[in-house]
């Protein structure tokens, strides 16, 4: 219906048409349809609802006061007494007031029907009209109509109203119940499970039935729950109106999955109704970050290779160059061509340098960078680079090592690598010094049962170093002044490697001004395994190379070793048949009873394995005799794997390779002793004996 | 205990721990054997060196002069030991005292020498040990 609600009824009124005017006089009391009593004209005729009554030809018989009141301007003369159609049909009535047009067609519906209706009305500006048509019967014919006008524009709005809050609580009971790559439901204010939706039930396995009325922690590991992290979860929530958690939550099936949660309490008018808890599954973008880290580890891990097998491959030319270059030094050559091949065996060497920095570099940082664990003797490494390095030092540089008599004079630790970071802290030492000194200053720092620790020094009177580049020093590719990097040759890889080596010693490595005045003090620590197993035989009257010194104590020692060697079992390595022959004579000689022969080292190792395996015991032989060259397998070489495998009884070298230096050199190599042969029988008595003693004493 | 006429080819001290293995002094049973098979084994090396120095194996002819020494020290035959050093040595390309290099083919002169000589200070010293254990053979 178009058109503008008239602000009046006014203007719908019939201007009345002589024809069918009917004659009802005002206040004259209704005729033979209104026959009614005053008081049930009145009910008509004072209702507040606008009504009007139609007699069965659809004439108006009556109008209510109210009606001819929403019409103001109308009379009740234009309206009783005129046919409905007459009233209703004029479309400048009904255009005027629509409501009228749903008049006609309620009457049309009663009169189909017979029975009552009610027809809602809504005009263009908002105003909903509900006409109620009532036919009234008597004797089973229609005897009249009732049609009330009812202004339900407030009710309809507030229906309106309520169906579309009912469509978005239905809308967003569908979203949240359909929804499944989360898990949403509601908890009561005591954490029981109160709702349950669909992606509650695909990630926890649990169907609604099951799971409703039960405790949320039962989603909860063991850890979890011995900490009550459930409780402290709504605890949380409570406080901070929120609460956020990562972590595993666990499936029916016993299943985990990584889990974001979040808990929101829930309230109405300030009383606690429950939680809101929204569960998602990372368990996805876990495994995609763990794959991102994995990839990236990896990735470098291949740098790392590649730089190790890249530094590799340019050292071996690297080498071939520098070798040749030392030849053709040596060929005639003039001022010029020696100046230049000087300056490129100066690189080269600086080159060479480079490249085994950047090799042990890629080689700690890839982890495979292996520490050895040798015998070694801290105060021999330090002298031998005392030596070696005194060649760079200038005669205005004082070059000096100290040490510490407390230093053990073996332990177990990595001979190499402990000599690369004194090298190169010396190195750095005489690059910066011009003059002054440069001390290496070595001492016990502490022990205990197991280790010693051993604090080295490097104290020089050079440039120092400034107090802002001090932090960085230890940083890969740094050199605190990269100005001087011409004067000053390097890669900056130098004291990296250092920290590293001494971390992977057990150690740690520093730096601090020189407390003298100018210059720079390096030290590092490293932890030096002590060696109980064998200890060091202790040889100080017996030189090496001149072996038969008879001693007056010599014949006491006799009887002492026959007491010893009752009970021992020994085990003689020895390839040559004569030496072996006597050996077994002067032992058996000595008293002992017992003792295996092996012709090579590797039948050495063989017999020791087995006589362990037949004696189930960890010393199988109480003490070996190894010749140090033997065919298949060398003595030095037996004697390591033997080690190796957690054997720990002395072994004593035998050789006749008399040398100064080769007694300590047999010892670091993890034998216990040293004879040389022709084996002279009283000091082979004396160090069976000390051997036999320092076994007994541990 | 030393042995008349020997005392610059045998060390007396070493020979004579030897001999106190020996559980009869006239029987001398021990030492003998030891003695012997010493000569049968230095006999056997002789030959392995004139077919390795044929060769030229200087590595093995090291390694031969080596298993000699062994024995001959602890039989206290001092010249026969150092002798045999010396072809570990020249073995080696070293000179006879182990300490500078020298070329193959003066290591090979040196040692044809060497060895010939190891074999006369060996027959001379047999010699005296077979009279000790008079063996008239």
């Amino acid at each position: 219906m178009e058109g503008v609600v008239a602000a009046s009824l006014d203007a719908i009124l019939p201007k009345p048409p002589v024809s069918t005017l009917v004659d009802l006089p005002q206040p004259k009391r209704p005729d033979s349809i209104c026959d009614a009593s005053s008081a049930e004209f009145d009910i008509f005729r004072f209702t507040p609802v606008p009504t009007l009554i139609l007699d069965a030809s659809r004439r108006i018989v009556q109008v209510s006061d109210s009606f001819v009141m929403t019409s103001p301007g109308g009379r009740r003369e234009d309206l009783v007494g005129w046919h409905a159609d007459d009233v209703l049909d004029r479309t400048d009535r009904t255009s005027a007031f629509p409501v009228l047009a749903s008049a006609r067609e309620a009457i049309r519906i009663v009169e189909e029907t017979g029975s009552l209706t009610q027809l809602d009305h809504s005009t263009d500006s908002q105003q909903v009209w509900r006409t109620r048509t009532v036919p009234i019967y008597r004797n089973d014919s229609l005897h009249c109509t009732q049609l009330e006008f009812h202004d339900v524009t407030e009710e309809h709005r507030k229906r309106l109203e309520l169906e579309e809050r009912l469509r978005n609580v239905e809308t967003f009971r569908i979203l949240v119940e359909t929804v499944k790559d989360y898990a949403i439901f509601m908890l009561d204010p005591n954490g029981n499970i109160a709702t349950w939706n669909a992606g509650a039930q695909a990630f926890k396995g649990y169907t609604k039935s099951e799971i409703i009325g039960q405790h949320f922690s039962r989603f909860y590991g063991e850890d979890d729950l011995a900490t009550d992290k459930p409780g402290r979860e709504l605890r949380t929530a409570l406080r901070d109106g929120r609460c956020e958690d990562e972590g595993w939550r666990y499936r029916k099936d016993g299943s985990r999955f990584w889990a974001n949660v979040v808990i929101t309490p829930v309230f109405r008018e300030g009383v606690l109704l429950g939680f809101s808890k929204v569960t998602r599954d990372m368990t996805d973008r876990r495994k995609a970050e763990q794959q991102l880290i994995g990839a990236y580890e990896e990735a470098s891990k291949l740098k790392s290779e590649f730089l190790a097998n890249m530094s590799h491959e340019i050292r071996t030319p690297m080498h071939g160059l520098l070798s040749a270059l030392t030849l053709l030094l040596d060929t005639k050559l003039d001022f010029d061509q020696l100046d230049l091949a000087r300056v490129i065996q100066e690189s080269g060497e600086v080159l060479l340098q480079v490249i085994n920095d950047i090799l042990d570099y890629s080689k700690l940082a890839n982890g495979s960078f292996s520490i050895s664990h040798d015998i070694i003797n801290i105060a021999d490494i330090v002298h031998s680079v005392h030596r070696a390095q005194q060649k760079l030092f200038s005669p205005q540089v004082k070059f000096e090592s100290h040490l510490d008599p407390q230093i053990p004079k073996a332990g177990e630790g990595d001979s190499l690598r402990y000599r690369q970071i004194v090298q190169n802290l010396v190195s750095n030492a005489a690059k910066f010094t011009e003059e002054g000194s440069v001390q290496i200053n070595a001492r016990l720092e502490s022990e205990d049962e197991e280790n010693s620790i051993i604090r080295t020094a490097v104290v020089d009177t050079g440039i120092g170093v400034p107090e802002a580049s001090a932090k960085a020093l230890f940083t890969p590719f740094t050199q605190f002044d990269n100005s001087a990097t011409k004067r000053y040759k390097g890669t900056g890889l130098g004291l990296s490697i250092c920290r590293s080596l001494s971390e992977l010693m057990g150690g740690e490595i520093g730096f601090h001004p020189n407390p003298e005045g100018h210059g720079s003090v390096f030290w590092f620590t490293i932890k030096l395994k002590k060696c109980k197993q064998f200890q060091t035989i202790k040889t100080p009257r017996i030189e090496l190379d001149g072996l038969r010194v008879p001693s007056p104590a010599d014949v006491d020692h006799m009887e002492e070793i026959k007491r010893v060697a009752v009970n021992k079992h020994l085990l003689l390595a020895e390839d040559n048949f004569i030496n072996r022959k006597v050996m077994l004579r002067m032992l058996a000689g000595l008293g002992f009873p017992n003792i295996d022969v092996a012709t090579d080292g590797k039948e050495a190792v063989a017999k020791t394995i087995q006589s362990a395996d037949d004696r189930h015991a960890s010393v199988p032989y109480d003490l070996i005799l190894m010749d140090v060259n033997m065919p298949v397998q060398d003595g030095v070489s037996a004697t390591q794997e033997l080690r190796d495998r957690g054997f720990y009884m002395p072994v004593i070298a035998m050789t006749a390779n008399a040398l100064k230096g080769q007694a300590e050199a047999y010892i670091a190599k993890g034998m216990s002793g040293y004879i040389a042969k022709p084996v002279d029988r009283k000091l082979l008595i004396k160090i069976l004996l000390s051997c036999f003693k320092d076994q007994s004493n541990d | 205990m030393s042995i008349p006429g020997a005392e610059d080819s045998i060390d007396p001290s070493t020979f004579e721990q030897i001999l106190e293995m020996d559980e009869d002094e006239v029987e001398r049973e021990f030492s003998k054997s030891i003695v012997y098979d010493f000569f049968t084994q230095a006999e056997g090396t002789f030959t392995k060196m004139d077919t390795n120095l044929d060769k030229k194996d200087l590595k093995t002819l090291s390694e031969l002069g080596h298993f000699l020494k062994g024995s001959s020290a602890t039989l206290g035959l001092t010249k026969v030991k150092d002798s045999c050093e010396k072809i570990q040595h020249y073995g080696q390309l070293k000179d006879e005292t182990g300490t500078k290099d020298i070329k193959e083919e003066e290591a090979l002169k040196k040692l044809e020498t060497i060895i010939k000589q190891t074999k006369d200070e060996f027959h001379e010293v047999e010699k005296v040990l077979k009279e000790f254990y008079n063996d008239d053979e």
